[in-house]
């Protein structure tokens, strides 16, 4: 057979295989998003798609509409979960996002069946989102988005779920979220309800370091020094003092706001976190008890 | 590692865009004002005796026709069909390249398609996307058109005519159904 025959036949089959795990999601006004029938009964979607917590109702692939019950969200991910009953058995076939490339043909899928084609644009590092939350990895797409397929699968040339587009997360730029990154925080919206963030109760500042104080302490270029203390927050608990300089955190050098929220996942709640500070061109050792970051309802 | 299937894939595609640009005509108006100016739109050639569908928005009144081999051709507006935005132009000419015509019921989302037109202007320019959605009264495709590629061909990938393209929607390219097609030459034209 003729080669771009059998490439528009093996898309074509793509979207066959996929689609029957891809639902819409009727949770705001007029238009409504995709979302992916991911376990049976589990529905994932692009949080920002979802405006009302109640009378959402899902489209199967098969015509069939059924109420949902938002099980969780995260706006900082983008990551909403429903439960739906009887949602029937066809889930999506998760890819391999670890495989992805630069240049790799890939298919937006949205509810109907309706399809879009492109490819992966680019790839990068873990990242945050304006939101607030952390990405796994970057995932930039040559794709039109159309008009409510956010929330659903990014699939590969084979049919298998890679990732979850949104166009929420940035401006003017297609993502998708890796599929494993959906995974985990999908199991973490449905046994919590929410994603749960590490917080100390600090404000800080990236400072320099003077060069004789680095030397002697054997100290990276710089350190975050405190602005604010939350009273009775983890790190007033822990002994943190205002004017105090952060300088590493479990062993590890912290010079960026970034830094501190690496080391801030959601595993970290309750843990102790050892933090070195200056206090006065002294080296001080400090142990905090991470806290929970108080959630903004929105 | 050598491009096992990328190669054959672009040549086939490049092979299918000549046969396509062999199908599609220029619409332009008549007249001197219009001789230099850009083309209404596009055609296809339908029957091989110089029957050619166009969108009835491209050919709204007199025309002359640009075939593929550059001659110009006054055409007749034979019929005109506005709901299906279809149009029949008749030109005096035998043994053109005509179209195999597909069925547009047939097509799956996802499967590619290629358009021919004149968008802005560039004759005979090539777009590649793939079907959109189906089951409505346009073929939708992600496909990117420009004013120009109306009257053109939307084919699959075995070159066969689907669609007449006939407008851009927020982005996307809507067709004209090959089988709508079919029914206006038969009824308006007893062919």
């Amino acid at each position: 057979m003729d080669a771009l025959l059998s490439l528009s036949n093996d898309l074509a089959g793509a979207v066959e295989r996929a689609a029957p795990a891809v639902v819409a999601v009727h949770a705001r006004r007029r238009l409504p998003s995709t979302g992916i029938h991911w376990r049976p009964g589990i529905v994932v979607t692009a949080e920002h798609t979802v405006r009302t917590s109640e009378d959402i109702t899902v489209t199967m692939a098969d015509g069939r509409s059924l109420p949902a019950e938002l099980a969780g969200r995260d706006p900082g991910t983008d990551l909403a979960v429903l439960r739906v009953a009887d949602a029937g058995s066809v889930v999506a076939t998760p890819g391999d996002d670890a495989a992805l490339k630069v240049g790799h043909m890939v298919l937006a899928l949205g509810y109907g069946p309706r399809a879009s084609w492109g490819v992966i644009s680019a790839l990068g590092p873990r990242w945050r989102s304006w939101r607030g939350g952390d990405i796994d990895r970057l995932v930039r797409l040559d794709l039109i988005l159309y008009p409510g397929f956010s929330g659903g699968p990014l699939v590969d040339a084979a049919g298998r779920v890679v990732g979850l587009n949104t166009s929420a997360l940035a401006r003017e730029t297609r993502l998708a979220l890796p599929v494993t990154m959906v995974a985990r925080v999908a199991d973490e919206l449905l046994r919590k309800g929410h994603v749960s963030r590490g917080y100390l109760g600090l404000g800080m500042q990236p400072v320099r370091l003077p060069e004789p104080l680095r030397a002697q302490l054997g100290l990276g270029d710089g350190g975050l020094i405190v602005v604010m203390v939350e009273p009775s927050g983890p790190a007033a608990h822990g002994g943190v003092l205002l004017g105090d300089v952060l300088v590493a955190l479990d062993g590890e050098p912290v010079g960026e706001l970034d830094d501190v929220q690496a080391r801030l996942g959601s595993d970290r709640v309750g843990t102790e976190i050892r933090a070195v500070v200056l206090r006065g061109g002294v080296r001080t050792e400090l142990r905090i008890r991470v806290g929970e970051q108080p959630r903004r309802r929105g | 590692m050598s491009a096992v299937l990328a190669e054959p894939v672009t040549s086939a595609a490049s092979a299918l865009a000549a046969r396509l640009a062999g199908i599609t005509v220029e619409v332009r108006g008549q007249g001197r004002a219009s001789a230099g100016g850009l083309p209404l739109g596009a055609g296809v050639v339908w029957r091989a005796d110089g029957l050619i569908l166009t969108n009835a928005h491209v050919a709204t009144g007199a025309v002359s026709v640009v075939l593929p081999d550059r001659r110009v051709l006054p055409a007749r507006l034979a019929a005109r069909d506005v709901e299906h935005d279809l149009a029949a132009l008749v030109v005096e000419a035998t043994g053109l390249s005509a179209a195999e015509i597909g069925d547009s019921d047939a097509l799956r989302v996802g499967e590619l398609v290629l358009a021919v037109g004149n968008p802005l202007g560039v004759v005979r320019a090539l777009s590649a996307g793939l079907v959109h959605a189906t089951g409505r009264r346009f073929i939708q495709a992600d496909l990117r058109l420009a004013p120009g590629n109306s009257g053109g061909p939307l084919a699959d990938a075995r070159g066969r005519v689907v669609g007449l393209n006939a407008m851009i929607v927020g982005g996307l390219a809507l067709a004209v159904p090959s089988r709508a097609g079919c029914r206006f030459a038969r009824e308006w034209l007893g062919r």
